[in-house]
């Protein structure tokens, strides 16, 4: 067996039959069946064990499995809630992209191997690369209890939420880190990124929708609602993969930080982004570095302003126990949906769990990754052959795959 | 470990989450300090540079799950003078062990269909197959108990096991009791592993409002029993057995 590629989360490596421009991702992680573990648990417990199917996401696992909680005991969380798990959620972006970026994806860019030699090569940008893990990490250890694997956070609400204090504190560290993400930017725009031109899809979830666009052509968009979610997103086995491989809609989707940034806005022409090109998810994730380190300040100025609201609140009588919880993830849509036996208690959080399907950002990634594979193959005929392997492996960690939620 | 040679060292995953890795990077000025003393001549996760053992600390985390992944801890473990594992997944089986061996047919059926061929086995420690020298306990590790174990090996020292339980963290972070204190308690009186985990989370989880599930495993001379007496007088049966199969469902209980 070949080694596996390094600097991804998860183990994988590509298998190419350069005769036929085909390539295959190959997935080794084992399995570990989460959704089955999750069955005869009870609702409590899912966002507690979810969280554990990534370390570098569990806060998008932990509000997914959350939401589908509510949604199946139809509980309306109040707007501190939201605002918090929302706060929550932008520390996770910026944690996890600000980790791949430097750690993971860079050192292909910047002539270095691992992310810490950045100290030596570009003490400047190796120092921001520190803040913004340093600023992420506090904005969910304040929030959620701990920095990886939330502890706080409960069906309802939070069984604690942060004081002023620690906000006010927060909020001063974000004013101080501002430079360093703005920096991010500008040092990942100013990188050459290969040369490569593929058509995709690229999605996002707009509210309770999923919105997709052609990387040719991001003004025609197309949506669909998360309900239909399991159909639209179609999951296929393959022999030499412990991951699933999806599709949205047919055909071969990228999600995450380049495919948001499709979906959300006109920052392709902003920034000058390419989204026919994959390897642009590593300046999309600069950007939203940015972005959601701007939408962190907001919303803690908007807690402050008023007071915060801790209550807990309890699960309706109308609940209808079957529920659905979606979230973008640093690495895309992420869906959790959670079937409880009405039997067990009433509705409260110790129902049992009957049921649950879970589709990660990664599962949909890797189709698109073999397309992208394949059409670099394609594009890069006249390069040693050595040369277009080190472009495979570089282009699998633009996508900043997660296989260990891919596998799950 | 002699001081006139940087000791060479292996990190490796195996089938888990990868948190108790972030929570290595997340250490930051503190890891780059540490990092100054080690030769990591292998890590995936961190770097394409590959060397061959013998190596002299290798740290592993994740479960053996897979036959690919059994045998290379046997290899590693011949390959390497001191083997630590790291977090619930390697120490314990972790979460991956909720699912019980027996069931997994079932469940390859269910989730992937039945033409599917499963590679994983059974989510079980480390040390099912190979002798650890040390364990660091967590889901996900302390970040400090990491650089505790790695200095005290780096110092010659064998490092030693917290001797007390969460609870003395506990008080020391000023939190309510769970399992007596029915005043402080939202919801009343609540079930808690706390009294026969090992120390070294700093009651993270109590003090952020969740219970102690006891990712830590069991603390030396642990009063099961005894806890389990008080939890028979919160709860039923059911419940108990899920907070002790939540982690320590492969512990000699």
């Amino acid at each position: 067996m070949k080694d596996f590629i390094a600097k991804i989360e998860g183990h994988g490596n590509l298998t190419v039959d350069w005769n036929k421009d085909k390539v295959k991702l190959n997935v080794f992680e084992g399995e570990r069946l989460f959704e089955g573990i999750l069955v005869g648990r009870t609702a409590e417990e899912m966002h507690w064990i979810t969280p554990r199917i990534c370390g570098v996401c569990p806060v998008a696992h932990n509000i997914a499995s959350l939401k589908a909680v509510e949604d199946a005991l139809d509980i309306k969380v109040s707007e501190t809630t939201r605002q918090l798990r929302d706060l929550m959620a932008c520390g996770q972006i910026i944690q996890s992209h600000s980790l791949h970026l430097f750690f993971l994806s860079l050192p292909d860019y910047l002539g270095i191997d691992r992310g810490t030699e950045l100290a030596q090569k570009n003490p400047a940008a190796f120092k921001k690369a520190l803040a913004l893990k340093e600023v992420s990490d506090e904005i969910v250890q304040t929030v959620g209890g701990r920095n990886v694997h939330p502890t706080t956070t409960a069906i309802g609400g939070f069984h604690k939420v942060p004081t002023k204090v620690q906000l006010k504190k927060l909020l001063k560290k974000l004013a101080e880190t501002a430079t360093a993400a703005r920096d991010t930017v500008e040092l990942c725009l100013g990188l050459d990124y290969p040369e490569l031109k593929v058509d995709l899809k690229l999605a996002a979830l707009v509210n309770d929708k999923i919105a997709a666009v052609s990387s040719n052509n991001i003004a025609g968009r197309v949506e669909s609602p998360v309900k239909n979610y399991k159909k639209d997103i179609e999951e296929d086995i393959r022999d030499y993969s412990t991951a699933k491989f999806g599709k949205y809609r047919g055909e071969e989707t990228l999600v995450g930080a380049l495919a948001r940034l499709a979906v959300y806005g006109d920052y392709g022409e902003k920034y000058d982004l390419d989204f026919t090109n994959p390897f642009y998810n590593n300046p999309a994730q600069a950007i939203e570095i940015e972005i959601y380190h701007r939408n962190a300040r907001t919303i803690i100025e908007k807690l402050l302003a008023g007071d915060l609201d801790a209550r807990i609140i309890p699960p309706s009588k109308d609940a209808s126990f079957i529920g659905i919880g979606a979230v973008e993830a640093p690495r895309g849509g992420l869906y959790h949906e959670v079937h409880l036996d009405p039997a067990s208690r009433g509705a409260g959080k110790n129902n049992i769990i009957v049921e649950a399907n879970i589709i990660t950002p990664t599962v949909q990634n890797l189709t698109s990754i073999e397309k992208s594979a394949r059409a670099l193959l394609e594009q890069t005929k006249n390069r040693p052959q050595k040369e277009t392997e080190r472009l495979l492996n570089m282009l699998v960690r633009a996508y900043d795959p997660c296989i260990t939620c891919s596998v799950h | 470990m002699k001081n006139n040679h940087k000791p060479k060292v292996a990190i490796y995953d195996f089938t888990d989450c990868e948190g108790c890795e972030v929570k290595i990077v997340s250490l930051r000025e503190k890891f780059l300090t540490l990092e100054k003393r080690l030769d990591i001549v292998d890590w995936r996760l961190g770097q394409e540079r590959k060397k061959p053992g013998p190596f002299d600390i290798t740290i592993i985390e994740g479960t053996p799950i897979t036959p690919n992944e059994i045998q290379l801890l046997k290899k590693l473990r011949e390959e390497s003078k001191v083997l630590v594992g790291l977090g619930a997944c390697a120490c314990l089986g972790g979460i991956p062990a909720i699912m019980p061996s027996k069931e997994r047919g079932k469940w390859y059926k269910k989730i992937y269909g039945e033409k599917y061929q499963p590679r994983g086995i059974d989510a079980l420690p480390l040390s099912a197959y190979a002798k650890i020298d040390f364990l660091i306990h967590g889901c996900p590790v302390d970040g400090d108990e990491v650089i505790r174990v790695i200095e005290e090996l780096l110092s010659g020292k064998k490092p030693a096991y917290r001797g007390y339980s969460v609870c003395f963290e506990c008080k020391q972070a000023n939190n309510p009791c769970r399992l007596i204190d029915s005043q402080a308690m939202p919801a009343g009186r609540q079930p808690c592993l706390g009294p026969i985990t090992q120390g070294g989370c700093g009651a993270v989880c109590v003090s952020g409002g969740s219970p102690c599930y006891g990712c830590f495993g069991l603390r030396e001379d642990a009063n099961i029993e005894g806890l389990t007496n008080i939890l028979e007088g919160l709860t039923d049966k059911e419940e108990i057995e899920r907070y002790f199969s939540m982690f320590l469902s492969r512990e000699k209980l």
